[in-house]
């Protein structure tokens, strides 16, 4: 296993007295640079390239950096598979402020899937001059005649390629950040490029800025929250790395703990906001809503992605050894995230609204996988990620594809009947919908039997958030099969609805995304075994 | 006095933080707030540096400060962003959310 | 434990700061706000310094309260001084709800940090003046750019990303040619409007008057004498006043007159 990069402590010199340089494995760090440096070379693009070849530029170079980017750590992966068959255990000397072990390997690999998967769908132009989904001019006042200049004079929002690409390097570094702080840097990474991509939609510009500011408010108090909890934790253990806390946590004594309890705490909130669980879910429906499309599904897919990752290594690595003091809040949070999420869908009337609510009633279920405490629960959260991630990225894509007048149609009734005039649409999203449902040959089935079967056998609690989350399944089924039988057995007089022709990029990322539903719904041992091989963390 | 006196300060000025963030309509106010909450950190790290007898504590506070600078510069553009929006008469000022 | 002198000095600024900071929840104008929010900063960077954090303090004085501060006021100034709080609740209940849980946030914290006792201060004395006499700043910097030298160069993609971000949302790029006052002027008289120009705001004795109208002949404001902008923003001051003030003026210089 390779600790990315440490210091050493080196006995007897006092830390901050002596500059102790950091050492660098720079292969291991090598996805990430690249992804990072071709972000900044898109700043340069920018800056530098004619308005006219900017979009191809920006979208090729883009493309090119993530595919690189993921090679890079398929080589990586593999090395680091022979490399850890005879590995020894490092001893508390070296201290990684990034940690690429195995889980870590698995989820930057998703990620930069799940960011290929994005940028295909970002990127659709349909016939426009710069991408559909974004605004031509982001500083242009809504509905204004500055706006209808910049259309006319092609300029477009290409800025939105690197941002997403900063936001890709802090998904990949959140999850393997091996200290606090690092973990709070790299949470700002992710979240600043989010705030500004999710006010720049094209359409319905008020309400896209207005979400981008709830989402930055909510988003800057919630990491409030977990830096607060991080000042703690440091006075509690004098350190912010995880190893570290971990190893304060049986030498300390109880004059202590309300330094540690309210800190790990604190720190939840912060992380839990991340993945929209209840209480701290009220940002989630208005921003996937407002955001544009795309956005909202690479967002629901990778932020997700990210910081259930963040939660694993904080819980596995840091905080485990003291888990009788929080983990019954934490599984009373995983049942309400389940409970409300799955309710609430019932009365949703927006396809986007609908799809935000079950993205929450999904982070209960990814929850109580969380909370199994052992390997299989790690493997099963993975598997379960991958899963609900592609499934999302391929069912907004769809979403963005139904128009009317031009502009998206996310409103329920007016997918009334789409199943009689574009049957292969709403085919591939009726299947996506019983994949969220977790009907059998989906990967939804999968991956739910992947995190409650360890939660089964990890106690009375783990059973109890079972029994929730069977029940909240079912009510969302309900949800679900409502909206299919809304498409295919409802008539509507509605013709100006229209499944619009997507380009080959779209194409590929919805079809990518329905097909590798189905495979994990069919086939899931492959990724099922991959999961479990990478489920150990450092410690 | 001992140390624990500034935490409990600390404190104090982040739970103040987190109230103006719950109770102010103002975004900019309600922004404010949150800058309070991280000045709020930044004593409690700068206190805990001092009680361990590291330095880390106060790197700490300097990082946040780069962080919470970038996040301002940020917030503040989208908070104008909105401003320029409301005061010109607006297309779709219908159906817009709760904020 | 601490001096006395530290003693006093945490008693003083720390009672000011909680009050400046509770100004914050309820000052009704955001610039007032904001000053209160200025003066917790630079306390905060008082305190610093008698925390041994020297590098630390003079850094909150300089670039919290200097840039960051200063940025929020100019927002403030950009978005209208006058922008004060609507005290409308959105959802019912909500301001007692947000009392309720701040209120249970600090018991709470309270409650758990009350029943901590800190390990014996270590104190920074051996670290802020080591042997080689570098102080405060050397120790820091030596933590900057060697355990934490990850994070320092991690927020560099959060700069780029802001100022990304500020132009994104932010600066306009002029996509038609800026006419020059020449243009202007021609244009005027082709479409016959304003030959003449706009007329200028009213100008009395007694006010700046920029944001008052000046009056037509009949006695009604113009409209179209003062700036767009502070319309919209309801700071256009009513010339009212100062028309009834000339008109008694003038009734007093003619009975003068018939006198």
């Amino acid at each position: 296993m390779i600790p990315a990069l440490g210091a050493q402590y080196l006995g007897a010199q006092l830390p901050g007295v002596d500059l102790v340089p950091a050492t660098f494995n720079y292969a291991a760090l090598s996805p990430i640079l690249v992804v990072l440096g071709v972000a900044t070379v898109g700043v340069l693009v920018e800056a530098f390239v004619p308005l006219r070849s900017r979009y191809a530029a920006q979208v090729g170079l883009t493309l090119a950096g993530l595919v690189a980017a993921f090679l890079l750590l398929v080589l990586l992966a593999v090395n680091h598979q022979t490399a850890t068959a005879g590995l020894k255990v490092l001893g508390g000397a070296v201290l990684g402020s990034v940690i690429i072990d195995g889980p870590a390997l698995f989820l930057q690999g998703t990620i930069l899937v799940f960011a290929i998967l994005g940028v295909l769908t970002m990127a659709e132009r349909l016939g426009g001059v710069g991408a559909d989904a974004f605004t031509p001019m982001g500083s242009a006042t809504p509905g204004s005649g500055q706006e209808a200049l910049a259309l006319r004079a092609g300029s477009m929002t290409s800025e939105v390629f690197p941002l997403t690409l900063f936001a890709v390097a802090g998904m990949m570094l959140f999850p393997s950040a091996g200290d606090l702080l690092t973990m709070f840097i790299s949470l700002e990474v992710l979240s600043l490029p989010l705030y500004l991509l999710t006010g720049l939609a094209r359409r319905r510009r008020l309400i896209s800025q207005e979400a981008s500011l709830k989402y930055f408010l909510l988003g800057a108090f919630s990491s409030a929250f977990f830096l607060f909890g991080t000042a703690l934790l440091y006075g509690y253990s004098g350190s912010v790395y995880l190893p570290d806390i971990a190893a304060a946590i049986p030498q300390g004594g109880s004059e202590l703990n309300g330094l540690l309890v309210p800190g790990v705490f604190l720190v939840a909130v912060g992380l839990l906001f991340k993945v929209g669980a209840v209480p701290f879910h009220s940002w989630i429906p208005d921003v996937y809503q407002g955001a544009p499309t795309p956005v909202t599904g690479f967002m629901a897919a990778a932020t997700k992605l990210a910081a259930f990752g963040a939660i694993l290594r904080v819980v596995y690595v840091g905080i485990e050894s003291a888990r009788w003091q929080w983990s019954p809040a934490i599984a009373v949070v995983a049942i309400l995230t389940m409970v409300v999420g799955a309710v609430l869908s019932v009365t949703q009337t927006d396809v986007k609204r609908l799809l935000a609510y079950s993205s929450i009633a999904h982070a209960g279920f990814i929850l109580v996988g969380v909370l199994a405490f052992d390997r299989t629960g790690v493997s099963g959260v993975m598997f379960y990620l991958v899963s609900y991630g592609l499934t999302t990225i391929a069912a907004f894509a769809i979403v963005g594809l139904v128009r009317a007048d031009g502009a998206e149609a996310t409103h329920l009734s007016q997918w009334a009947g789409l199943g009689r005039r574009h049957p292969w649409t709403a085919g591939t999203f009726a299947f996506l919908l019983l994949a969220f449902a977790g009907i059998p040959l989906t990967s939804g089935f999968t991956a739910k039997f992947a995190v409650f079967e360890p939660a089964l056998r990890s106690g009375a609690t783990g059973t109890i958030m079972v029994v929730v989350g069977l029940l909240a399944s079912a009510v969302t089924v309900f949800v679900y099969v409502r909206i299919i039988v809304l498409m295919y057995f409802t008539d509507s007089q509605n013709d100006a609805v229209a499944v619009v022709t997507p380009s080959v990029m779209t194409t590929i990322a919805i079809t990518f995304g329905a097909a590798m539903t189905l495979v994990l719904g069919v086939w899931p041992t492959e990724l099922l075994q991959l999961s479990a091989s990478a489920s150990q963390f450092l410690r | 006095m001992s140390l624990s006196h500034y935490i409990y300060l600390a404190t104090i000025l982040f739970s103040i933080g987190a109230v103006t963030v719950l109770l102010r309509r103002n975004a900019i106010i309600v922004f404010m707030g949150v800058e309070l909450m991280l000045n709020a950190t930044n004593l409690a790290f700068v206190t805990f540096a001092r009680v361990h007898g590291t330095l880390d504590g106060q790197v700490i506070a300097l990082f946040v400060m780069v962080v919470a600078a970038a996040e301002v510069v940020v917030g503040l553009a989208i908070i104008m962003a909105i401003f320029r929006a409301r005061r010109s008469a607006s297309v779709d000022s219908a159906n817009l959310m709760k904020l | 434990m601490t001096g006395t002198g530290e003693a006093v000095g945490f008693w003083i600024l720390g009672t000011l700061m909680v009050v400046a900071a509770l100004g914050l929840v309820f000052v009704r104008k955001a610039v007032h706000a904001a000053l209160c929010m200025a003066f917790v900063m630079i306390n905060l960077g008082v305190l610093y310094v008698m925390e041994q954090a020297e590098f630390l303090g003079i850094v909150q004085i300089f670039v919290y309260t200097g840039a960051v501060m200063m940025l929020f006021l100019f927002v403030l100034m950009l978005v209208g001084i006058d922008s004060s709080d609507s005290i409308v609740e959105t959802i019912k209940g909500q301001r007692v709800a947000g009392y309720v849980l701040g209120l249970g946030l600090a018991v709470v914290m309270f409650l758990a940090l009350g029943s901590i006792t800190l390990p014996a201060t270590k104190g920074l004395e051996a670290v802020n003046n080591p042997a080689d006499g570098g102080g405060n700043i050397s120790g820091v910097a030596f933590l900057v750019f060697g355990k934490y030298v990850w994070a320092f160069e991690l927020t560099s993609a959060l700069l780029i990303t802001a100022a990304i971000g500020a132009m994104v949302l932010a600066h306009r790029q002029r996509l038609t040619e800026k006419l020059s006052q020449r243009e202007w002027s021609q244009r005027r008289v082709r479409e016959n409007t304003y030959v003449a120009g706009l007329p200028a705001p009213g100008v009395y004795a007694r006010h700046n008057a920029v944001d008052t109208p000046a009056l037509l002949p009949d006695g009604t404001p113009s409209e179209l004498s003062v700036s767009r902008v502070l319309v919209s923003r309801d700071q256009v001051a009513t010339p009212i006043t100062f028309h009834a003030a000339e008109q008694a003026i003038e009734a007093e210089i003619e009975d003068g007159s018939a006198r």
